[in-house]
């Protein structure tokens, strides 16, 4: 197969479409009115806490009953279901037939990590696939590193392309577009794969409306607090729901990482779109409105590097957000309109919940009992508050985290997981929220790699 | 002397509440310096409108058709 060579000037990076961002000084002003809003609600009050009814205390603690109500209730239900989850896959059987599998590999500027990923992709324990290496014009020695690897390695074809730099949804479709294959991998450049990944994966195939399969992502560099706290992140927050999901075939995210793919069924969708942030939650939300179901794989295990310090983990998650927020925005639709399967909008709310009622209640919930610690001295409350949603963490993270045959030790980063992590990551989602609403500007921006995989 | 548990827990937790909210407020506007401050990419330049990305651009066709340009030599210092 001729690999071909292009090297053109960069092209812009794209810009979401469909949203004209509003002028800087608008943007400004709104700001500036949100920050005096809270201002003054916080003097308020402190200064004169008498002066609400008790018709405003009430609802305030009807409201976070009901908050830490459906907390408990989420909880139980991810619990569940993830259990009724994994009970279906403890009877699961060897497939009859391998399918030939293309390996997708995206890249821009990962000198640091692309031979170590492409290493563990030549070492999967699968008898037929191929790997699809597209360089995104890298400008770091990336596209070398990967024509080393270019050829055939005991049965395993590397092909390896260039191409103008546009954007990872265009590099995806760009190596979607080169592959025969009747499923396609989809995975960042920073993942490692463990070998029986694809094994596992293309048992769900089977059943002819499954589109895609989420795997199972997982933090590989646990040296600091940062990385620990994502890796528990990871296990209790990320990974246990989509189990839940699955039961459902309604998983909402399949992760960049690792996701495996019916090649027709991103082919219907029209490939990645390259006009949000999130462009795997995009593409799933695609994949749920033409009707496939989307399950978990938990033993389709990707290791990828975590961000190590708090800003990068603030950039990613910022990403995160706005991209999610973006994707919503285009299938706004799908929330009210079933297709036949009441379990797809469901899915959609329950992801606007997690991502932008709840940060926004649990930052509300914190400030509140702290505010009725101050001013009226009821401080049981706030320890009550705080023993209640430990208690909650200590037990889906044990559960998780036994569940995946994880590292026990996790389960203490648990104690200030809530108050300590989380806390900072709601802050982010609700200023990314915001600024997504005010329409600011954003650009995709780089982690840097350590090269940890 | 009988410690209060639940009023030390609570000055614990009130106290990690606070300075967690504010490290976390911290930490976004000191994320959003930080991008502020990125060295811009080629790309983005182009895209801002800011045209001539380079000092000067170097073109050898040009070049050969041109004149030597004699203030531009430097003299060699041969001992």
């Amino acid at each position: 197969m001729a690999n071909e060579e292009i090297t053109t000037p960069n092209n812009p990076e794209p810009r979401p479409i469909g949203r004209q961002p509003l002028r800087p000084i608008t943007q400004l002003l709104i700001s500036i009115a949100i920050v005096v809003l809270v201002v003054i609600a916080t003097l308020f009050l402190f200064k004169y806490p008498q002066k609400l009814g008790p018709i405003f205390i009430t609802a305030l603690v009807v409201t976070l009953g009901t908050f830490l109500l459906l907390l408990i209730l989420r909880h139980f239900i991810v619990i569940w279901f993830s259990y009724l989850h994994a009970r279906e896959l403890a009877h699961e059987e060897i497939p009859e037939s391998y399918p030939f599998i293309s390996i997708v590999v995206p890249a821009y500027n990962e000198a640091a990590v692309i031979q170590s990923s492409l290493s563990s992709l030549l070492e999967l324990r699968y008898p037929y696939y191929e790997i699809i290496a597209v360089d995104d014009g890298s400008t770091d020695g990336t596209y070398e590193k990967m024509k080393e690897f270019e050829g055939n390695h005991y049965g395993v074809r590397v092909s390896v392309y260039r191409k103008e730099n546009s954007g990872k949804a265009d590099a995806l479709n760009y190596g979607i577009r080169r592959s025969k294959a009747q499923l396609v991998v989809c995975m960042d450049s920073d993942s490692r794969l463990t070998p029986d990944a694809l094994r596992y994966a293309v048992y769900h195939f089977q059943d002819p409306n499954v589109g895609a399969i989420a795997g199972n992502v997982k933090v590989i560099n646990r040296h600091n607090i940062w990385t620990k706290l994502q890796a528990l992140e990871y296990i209790e927050g990320l990974n246990i729901v989509r189990n839940a999901q699955a039961f459902w075939r309604t998983v909402n995210v399949v992760p960049g990482p690792i996701g495996i793919f019916r090649r027709t069924a991103i082919e219907g969708t029209g490939g990645y779109d390259s006009d949000t942030f999130a462009e795997d939650f995009d593409m799933t939300v695609k994949l749920l409105a033409d009707g496939w179901k989307i399950s978990y794989e938990p033993k389709a295990i990707a290791y990828t590097e975590a961000p190590e310090s708090l800003l990068d983990i603030i950039k990613q998650r910022y990403r995160w957000t706005r991209g999610v927020l973006q994707a919503l925005r285009k299938q706004k639709r799908l929330l009210t309109r079933s297709n036949g399967n009441i379990t797809t909008p469901l899915s959609l709310w329950y992801m606007i919940f997690e991502g932008l009622v709840w940060p926004a209640m649990n930052i509300f919930a914190n400030l509140f009992f702290v505010w009725i610690a101050l001013i009226y001295g009821m401080t049981k409350l706030l320890v009550l508050w705080w023993l209640l949603l430990t208690v909650l963490d200590l037990l889906i993270a044990f559960y998780a985290i036994v569940m995946e045959r994880e590292d026990l030790s996790l389960v203490l980063y648990s104690i200030f997981y809530r108050f300590f992590y989380v806390m900072i990551i709601d802050v982010c989602k609700v200023f990314a929220t915001l600024e997504e609403l005010v329409g600011l500007d954003m650009s995709w921006g780089k982690l840097a790699r350590k090269g940890r995989i | 002397m009988r410690f209060d548990w639940v009023n030390i827990l609570a000055t614990l937790i009130f106290v990690s509440i606070v300075v967690t909210l504010i490290l976390a407020v911290a930490s976004y506007f000191a994320y959003k310096v930080r991008e502020a401050r990125r060295p811009r990419t080629a790309a983005e330049l182009r895209q801002e409108g800011q045209g001539k990305v380079f000092f000067e651009e170097y073109h050898p066709a040009e070049k050969s058709n041109q004149q030597p340009d004699e203030s531009a030599r430097v003299p060699l210092n041969v001992r």
